[in-house]
């Protein structure tokens, strides 16, 4: 199982979308409980208030780079396309089963030991400064709903937006495939 | 976590498992429970909760206020769907206990740790007992 496979964010999507039988749910669920238990003896913890800090000063500048970010390429992660509706926190319906996905996998005795980060990306169109926002408020959504709904324990989760700063294709920053929600292991809870 | 989504009476509650036929030794994934009501609820939600997001029972709290508009398959299948992942819940933290004795005489030497007794417990099927075995089922964790 490679977590390589996994930062095409396409190629989750699509195993999401053919998960409809028990079978290939029970497979995929799995991948995510293996992706995100991967973690190196030597990983420390990540802090998210740096995170916050190193974006914050550093506006549309990108921040795959700096120290505290570029750590995160280390860890384990995946990214997920979860739908919102347009300008907004709500996650559409048909969403809500690639969050189940993630619940299922977090509450799995392999990684109840660790949190995790949710980061939301948006694509280069419009302002950035709203991208930015709303980015961070749709990645909070997220967390708020695995952290109630779905009964994970809220110390377990962070969440932070990122707009456009880390686009995946930084060679076509308006490009779709860049609205993306991340979600890493950062180590374990203290 | 229960009085956070029991939005429903128990009485009808119990009306709707046999109906659904989610039976009281079934429980369902987040995933499953999650396009469930995608499924049945998803115009709904669309209709009445525009703009409301899932976390911290709003979803649940506007389809209970929406109550006598909201489809009876939707209404159904929440409180189906709620109170089989009240039962994984259960199963999940019960696994521990239930699961003591087995993972004392099958589990010696292996690692501490929940993870690693559970991989133990899950080949050890000739030890394990069916009380164990089904609270690992309905715990989700096979």
């Amino acid at each position: 199982m490679s977590i390589r496979r996994f930062r095409n964010s396409l190629a989750l999507t699509v195993l999401l979308a053919a998960a409809g039988d028990a079978g290939a749910q029970q497979l995929s669920e799995h991948q995510l409980v293996n992706t995100l238990g991967q973690v190196a003896e030597a990983a420390s913890a990540v802090d998210v208030a740096m995170l916050a800090q190193e974006l914050a000063a550093n506006p549309g500048k990108g921040i795959a780079s700096l120290p505290h970010w570029s750590r995160l390429a280390t860890l384990p992660q995946f990214f997920v396309e979860i739908n919102f509706e347009n300008n907004s926190v709500a996650i559409e319906p048909g969403s809500y089963r690639t969050l189940g996905l993630i619940a299922d996998a977090l509450h799995h005795p392999l990684l109840l030991r660790y949190k995790f980060l949710v980061v939301g990306h948006t694509n280069a169109t419009g302002d950035a400064k709203h991208n930015l926002d709303l980015s961070a408020r749709r990645a909070e959504a997220i967390a708020e709903a695995l952290g109630t709904t779905f009964s994970v324990a809220p110390n377990r989760l962070f969440s932070i937006g990122v707009g456009s700063e880390m686009p995946v294709d930084p060679a076509n920053p308006k490009a779709a495939d860049n609205r993306r929600v991340q979600l890493l292991n950062i180590g374990l809870v203290k | 976590m229960a009085n956070r989504l029991s939005v429903f009476s128990g009485t009808v509650l119990i009306a709707v498992l046999v109906q659904t036929g989610v039976g009281q030794t079934q429980t369902i994934s987040y995933a499953d429970a999650a396009t469930l009501l995608a499924k049945e609820c998803g115009a709904d939600v669309k209709k009445f909760c525009k703009g409301l997001n899932l976390g911290n029972g709003r979803i649940q709290n506007c389809l209970a206020q929406h109550q006598a508009k909201v489809s009876p398959a939707c209404t159904s299948t929440m409180v189906g769907v709620t109170a089989s992942i009240q039962q994984r819940l259960a199963a999940q933290a019960s696994v521990d206990k239930i699961c003591a004795r087995d993972a004392a005489r099958a589990c010696r030497g292996v690692v501490p740790g929940k993870a690693h007794i559970l991989g133990c417990l899950l080949k050890a099927t000739r030890i394990v007992g069916a009380k164990c075995s089904q609270a690992i089922t309905d715990a989700g964790w096979r």
